[in-house]
């Protein structure tokens, strides 16, 4: 039976085409073009407008529609079959740059978009997602799970852990288009933009916030990483080799940390790899309990809640979705008292120290790599780290979030009053691309995870690090230090 | 016992089966590494700069809290 962790999450073979541009770097080109398409709007031409939005919905008929009223026209199923085709389509052509077998693409991608897409809209059920009574009521229903409708990720998450479990060869048949690490950076990209609007009404708040976020990169990086380090090495007697990238999976951001560090240690690649699909095993399980958690123990800090996920849940896709649907579940469970937060407060907070903990993977990356060449394997003077890895190893699409970032709080704070009132909703537009990339994303990561391969024999050993040090340390000390940071920091009401 | 150690990058190509296998018996079989000085003034280090980090931050979070929406 194939395996479609080990086959997805593997290191380029040399018999592979040289792709023109690598995944970072596309997430970027991607989504500031679809930033600057949606800014166009802030000039009255709407050119995005026809994307496809879904709203909870009792009758099938009020699901779907285009996110603009301009588009009206074109009704709910109009702009779906729109946004297939203009996602396939851009995306193909990423695919062409990435060299992929462009037609192989589009086919997966029309499974991967109508599966992902299908969760989703069955996740927005009124008895699914419907939170408060009055919704209910409005729904004509008596009972509901009150998941909010961005619980319904989660059921795009079941839609790929069914797909990868089940059907592993269809798994296998579309793995050309699962690929939740370029649609989470997309994702992050957008986020930046519609983050900097929720920041612009509270520029004070905003600032405290991303300062505390350097407390996330002291944890992450030099008392998560070493701890986990000395687990693998000590406790679990691992070598030097599958200790570094099992800690940088573990404990920075998982894929790409424990990619980066494979690389700078100079490990053999399957090493990196088979830490990866480890981690979004884990991402899975970190993703379907700690929102929950949260909600039920954090609905009155908030903030704690949204740093929190970004601490704890490992590879950047999990992180930020967690901190998306628990922000859902808090602000739903707030609103049911009374309580009504401005929403995007959670949310960019997980991501900005999500992001935080990323901007040091290639320092750290260096770091090691200097002290494996040098001490631990000492190497010829060529094939020592040099200090161009730290640029090489950085993850650029966090150029895309600054960029992001930065231009929407210009735009919001900076432009006459008669632009800056169009920002929110012509940022709106795009953010509603960025909840289609979640959604992808998270289709994305169930797809990867098999749990069969938790059940290899080898797997087993590294899996157990990773459970003793997640569960016995990671979340913990991530709860402790969300809260000496973030408690008491509640998020603006909403106007 | 085919040692994983010992296999070209090239390698990373070889079937999923040969992985799990090479894997099982690499972490069996895998001689004990001794951590090495270089390894425990990492550790050490990083630890106590991470502590000492931690103790300024939140002090500074302290004399200087967010400021209220």
């Amino acid at each position: 039976m194939s395996d479609t962790t080990l086959s997805v999450i593997r290191a380029p073979s040399t018999a592979e085409p040289v792709a023109l541009i690598n995944e970072d770097w596309l997430a970027v080109i991607l989504s500031l073009s679809i930033f600057i398409l949606a800014l166009a709007a802030l000039v009255h031409v709407d050119l995005i407008g026809w994307v496809v939005s879904t709203s909870v919905w009792g009758n099938f008929g009020q699901a779907l529609g285009p996110v603009s009223k301009g588009y009206a026209a074109l009704g709910g199923l109009g702009a779906l079959l729109a946004t297939y085709a203009a996602l396939t389509l851009v995306l193909s052509l990423a695919a062409a740059a990435l060299k992929s077998d462009v037609r192989r693409f589009a086919l997966a991608f029309t499974a991967v978009f109508w599966i992902a897409y299908a969760s989703w809209i069955v996740g927005n059920y009124a008895n699914f997602a419907a939170v408060t009574p009055a919704e209910q009521q409005k729904f004509g229903i008596d009972w509901s799970l009150k998941l909010t409708s961005e619980g319904a990720y989660i059921f795009a998450m079941l839609a790929g852990l069914i797909v990868a479990n089940v059907f592993p060869r269809f798994a296998e048949a579309i793995k050309v288009a699962v690929r939740p690490d370029l649609y989470i950076k997309v994702a992050i990209v957008i986020l930046g933009g519609f983050f900097a609007v929720t920041a612009a009404g509270r520029l004070s708040l905003a600032t405290s916030l991303i300062l505390r976020g350097v407390a996330a990169i002291v944890e992450a990086y030099l008392i998560y990483w070493v701890v986990v380090y000395f687990i693998a090495r000590k406790w679990f007697g691992f070598s030097r080799e599958w200790a570094a990238p099992l800690a940088s999976g573990i404990s920075i951001c998982g894929v790409s940390a424990a990619i980066a560090t494979g690389g700078a240690i100079r490990a053999r690649p399957t090493v990196p790899v088979l830490v990866s699909s480890l981690v979004l095993i884990f991402a899975v399980f970190e993703v379907l309990i700690l929102p929950f958690v949260a909600q039920t123990y954090l609905a009155h800090e908030p903030l704690v809640a949204g740093a929190w996920m970004g601490l704890a849940v490992k590879t950047d896709g999990a992180a930020v979705a967690a901190g998306g649907i628990s922000e859902s579940l808090i602000l739903a469970k707030n609103a049911a008292e009374g309580i009504h937060y401005q929403p995007g407060w959670i949310l960019g907070t997980a991501a900005t120290i999500k992001v935080f903990i990323d901007i040091f993977i290639g320092i750290w990356a260096f770091v090691l790599g200097y002290i494996w060449t040098n001490h631990v394997n000492p190497t010829r003077a060529p094939d020592r780290a040099r200090a161009r890895e730290i640029w090489e190893r950085f993850p650029k699409f966090i150029i895309g979030f600054v960029v992001t970032f930065l231009v929407g709080l210009y735009l919001a704070l900076g432009t006459p009053a008669e632009i800056a009132k169009n920002v929110p909703a012509a940022i709106g537009e795009a953010n509603t691309f960025r909840v289609i990339f979640f959604i992808l994303a998270f289709f994305s990561i169930g797809v990867l995870s098999n749990f069969k391969a938790l059940w290899q024999e080898g797997f087993g050993k590294l899996a157990a690090v990773y459970l003793v040090s997640l569960f016995g340390f990671v979340i913990w000390v991530g709860l402790v230090i969300s809260w000496l940071f973030f408690s008491g920091i509640k998020p603006p009401l909403a106007s | 016992v085919h040692d994983l150690k010992k296999t070209p990058l090239q390698e990373n190509t070889m079937p999923q089966s040969n992985i799990r296998t090479d894997l099982r018996d690499e972490l069996r079989n895998a001689p004990v590494e001794p951590l090495l000085p270089i390894e425990k003034k990492l550790i050490g280090w990083s630890l106590a700069i991470g502590l000492v980090l931690l103790v300024v931050l939140a002090a500074i979070n302290h004399f200087f809290p967010v400021t209220p929406p």
